[in-house]
């Protein structure tokens, strides 16, 4: 009763100002959102922070249905970067948060021990294969190699992925997923990077990996090949938020997988992704500049459309693949708290099973917010 | 003072056995980090304090302390002069409804303050814009106990509850940088409501409402009980009665209606569409306010009878006055950055307020500076600042003074204005620790009033030093 007379006079409060104009056709994706409604704390009982990787589960398997929202998180409780293990699932249906994995700090084949990052993925046959690129002291001075986790439903580990191919497994995956095979595209932005001090140099040593996996019944996936696609990106290390390098990755509709390169503050594409057999270096240029504020995340719209989370501001920049045109920006983090707004506080991002919005992280307060 | 100086060991050493609880952990899990990993990179002294925070921010609680302890002296002027420590601690308590049980847009909060030391303000100075905005009796008190509830995504709320107003209303960004008093709570509501109004250390019940009716405007509304500590107003001290622990819900004197329209310039808001590259223009916040009170105010010149209240014939009663307001203007404006993503900008801030003058002793007040942030290479979080506040005393309070030299024949000085300036620097070694040392010069103290000790002449021009520790738990 109470609750209804205050909404009532919020309304009256809110048409006085004449909020209720009339919406034009919306000339691209963004501007066809309307809300943005933070959806959950990410943070789980061990006090986990900074949530990065965002993925929608394709299947119901183990401790994850369908649809729910897998969040992991890179810091610890005491917020050190690289020291995150956490796992998190957030269920639309139920608007509740679980935790799926609690993965152990140190894993022997995982050099350095465990720091999740944005290259996460779960695969049609329920396995879940997470990057991590640890730390011991929340800086990338005590940093380790990290490998990619693979854990069943459970949140078991029941393998990792490591090697001389991979260092520092940072940006969002691609995947190409049929289920007993799969291909996982992976950025490395760990190679030679030193500690932050000092004004660390840029080390153009970032690379793309290809993975390709098979999945035989009730086994974890094995690697039948990697293929580094892109080399020669920037990377650095970073006092305030670890690391800098090529972050977002997404597979277009003509083969090409789109790189977020961060430092260069531009989008590439590296053709054939899937079948290619070298690198394409740091790729053809698909824009540059403009919006771009330090792309990080990046995922596909449904108009095909390329949308990347800025690093130095609150905006999620629309870049249409085929003309390289920046369509437009939205402040999806308006946050004062830094400058300019949500600078350095977005980070993955995933579209919507129904493709009517994205989920995206407020790393700063630790949300989960949807934009729809 | 002896009572309030063991409860704050009490809560040092609460805080020191989250210390250890960490240590303890450390020793228990060899993957776990030591206490000072990270140390000078976290928002908190204590992180985590072992699980505590966490633990209990799981289930909606977040505890906040702070402590803040400062010495200040004055080297000239005044009616003594020496230096005096003074320190507070605040702890708060806040709950958020959603993640304890559900309920969605629920806050709850819970403060208060053990307040210490000297008071330099009343002990040397008798100015009336006081040096530092901590300065307050001496006690251990609740402050604000208050319930939030947000609707339509945040876009209108509403609080319950025993609140300070400094907290929301008045208030400057870049003002906030500086120590004295009235570049806080200003001057003005400071000397004209009861007790100084609803502001530190005192609170008072009431309801606010805020919305944003339009892109970039916000719209504050609230009624509260005027006087906190419910006497007379020249008898309204911090500490009569149970307002000295924070218990006073008194609801028996006037109706305090304030409110204010916030405009944000050049900040964009969530949802808001950009199309160029080209750098948005420099943020800037202005806001428009007025405050009424319904309660009964003393004349400052004349007596129940209408007679001078300095005459010999006078009752010695101030008339009163019913109803009392204020109009006031605050702008913030970010001048100068080299560079969107530079951490380097200027900032100028003033704040104007005006009251009627027959029943207030501050008919005008002003406050206005200009801050520097990031002010050397690889200082990125320091502030230097320099700005200034000016108290007019209004026409009926130097009439009584003029009635008063009249009268006894004796050439009392007559007051005008009162002006301080304060030039100060914020270091920042840590984001839980902040180091500020601090110089004010104080014009003309309480606008010129004599010096009791000398009470042909008054109080001198004076120069004061301080310095302020900051640490967040």
């Amino acid at each position: 009763m109470t609750s209804s007379v205050l909404a009532s006079a919020a309304t009256a409060f809110l048409v006085l100002g004449g909020v209720g104009a009339q919406a034009a056709e919306p000339k691209s994706f963004l501007e066809g959102l309307r809300r943005h409604s933070m959806v959950t704390s990410t943070v789980p009982a061990n006090g986990d922070q900074n949530p990065y990787a965002i993925v929608i589960a394709p299947v119901t398997a183990g401790k994850v249905q369908a649809g729910d929202v897998l969040v992991d998180n890179f810091n610890d409780r005491n917020n050190l970067q690289g020291l995150g293990s956490t796992i998190v699932a957030y269920r639309p249906a139920t608007k509740q948060l679980h935790l799926v994995a609690a993965i152990p700090r140190n894993l022997p084949q995982c050099p350095g021990g465990v720091g999740l990052t944005t290259a996460m993925t779960m695969l049609k046959t329920g396995w879940i294969i997470v990057g991590s690129l640890p730390s011991q002291d929340g800086t990338t001075k005590t940093k380790g190699d990290g490998c990619l986790i693979i854990l069943d439903a459970q949140g078991n580990v029941a393998g990792t992925i490591a090697g001389p191919n991979i260092n520092g497994p940072w940006g969002n995956m691609a995947v190409i997923d049929n289920g007993s095979t799969a291909t996982l595209f992976v950025s490395n932005t760990g190679f030679d990077v030193g500690p932050p001090e000092d004004e660390p140099p840029v080390v153009n040593k970032a690379t793309v990996l290809r993975l390709e996996l098979s999945i035989a019944e009730g086994k974890p996936p094995v690697v039948t090949r990697q293929t580094v696609i892109g080399s020669g990106f920037g990377e650095q290390a970073d006092k305030d938020v670890f690391i800098i390098g090529p972050t977002g990755l997404a597979l277009g509709k003509d083969g090409a997988l789109y790189v977020s390169d961060a430092l260069g503050n531009r989008i590439a594409a590296i053709p054939n992704a899937a079948t290619r057999a070298d690198s394409a270096g740091t790729g053809r240029e698909v824009t540059k500049d403009g919006l771009l504020k330090r792309p990080l995340a990046m995922t596909t719209a449904p108009n095909g459309h390329l949308i990347v989370t800025n690093g130095l501001n609150g905006q999620a920049v629309e870049i249409d693949p085929v003309t390289g045109q920046q369509v437009a920006a939205r402040w999806i983090d308006a946050n004062k708290a830094q400058s300019p707004p949500g600078s350095g506080d977005l980070f993955g991002i995933a579209m919507t099973p129904s493709g009517d919005g994205f989920y995206y992280v407020e790393d700063e307060v630790n949300m989960l917010v949807l934009a729809h | 003072m002896h009572g309030s100086t063991t409860r704050h060991f009490a809560i040092i050493a609460w805080v020191a056995s989250g210390l250890l609880w960490s240590g303890t952990a450390t020793a228990q899990s060899e993957q776990e980090p030591s206490f000072t990993t990270g140390l000078w990179t976290r928002g908190n002294l204590l992180g985590d304090a072992g699980g505590v925070r966490s633990g209990l921010w799981n289930v909606g609680i977040t505890i906040g302390i702070q402590d803040i302890n400062e010495v200040w002296g004055n080297v000239s002027g005044g009616v003594r002069r020496g230096a005096a420590y003074d320190g507070v601690t605040l702890l708060s308590v806040g709950l958020d409804t959603q993640r304890a049980f559900g309920w969605e847009g629920g806050t709850f909060n819970v403060s208060a303050w053990n307040i210490r030391g000297r008071n330099i303000a009343t002990d040397n100075l008798l100015s009336l814009q006081t040096p530092s905005g901590i300065l307050a009796a001496d006690t251990t008190r609740f402050w604000e106990i208050w319930y939030q509830q947000s609707f339509l995504d945040g876009r209108f709320d509403v609080k319950l509850g025993q609140q300070s107003l400094d907290q929301e209303f008045m208030t400057s960004q870049s003002a906030s940088l500086f120590l004295n008093t009235a570049m806080g709570w200003p001057v003005l509501p400071s000397s004209d409501l009861y007790a100084g109004g609803p502001a530190y250390p005192l609170s008072s019940l009431g309801v606010r409402l805020r919305g944003q009716p339009a892109p970039g405007v916000t719209a504050l509304l609230g009624v509260f009980q005027d006087n906190p500590p419910g006497g007379p107003f020249n008898d309204d001290g911090q500490l009569r009665g149970s307002t000295r622990w924070g218990g006073n819900f008194n609801l028996r004197t006037g109706a305090l209606v304030i409110g204010e329209i916030q405009y944000a310039l050049n900040q964009p808001g969530n949802g808001d569409m950009a199309y160029g590259s080209t750098p948005g223009g420099l943020p800037g916040t202005y806001k428009l306010g007025f405050w009424y009170d319904s309660g009964p105010f003393p004349d400052q010149r004349f007596d129940t009878a209408g007679l001078p209240l300095a005459s010999a014939s006078s009752t010695g009663a101030n008339a009163l006055l019913w109803n009392n307001f204020s109009i006031y203007a605050v702008a913030d404006q970010m001048v100068w950055r080299p560079s969107e993503d530079s951490p380097r900008s200027i900032n100028v801030f003033a704040r104007l307020m005006g009251a009627p003058g027959d029943r207030n002793l501050i008919n005008f007040s002003v406050n206005a500076g200009v801050t520097l942030k990031a002010p050397f290479e690889g200082r990125d979080d320091d502030s230097v600042g320099i700005g200034f506040g000016i108290a007019r005393i209004s026409n009926s309070a130097r009439a009584f003074d003029k009635d008063v030299a009249f009268f006894s024949g004796v050439p009392l000085p007559i007051r005008s204005t009162e002006t301080f300036l304060e030039l100060t620097y914020q270091i920042n070694l840590a984001p839980w620790w902040q180091v500020q040392p601090d110089f004010q010069y104080v014009f003309n103290p309480s606008g010129g009033i004599a010096n009791p000790n000398d009470p042909t002449r008054r109080i001198g021009n004076e120069a004061i030093f301080g310095l302020r520790n900051t640490i967040t738990f």
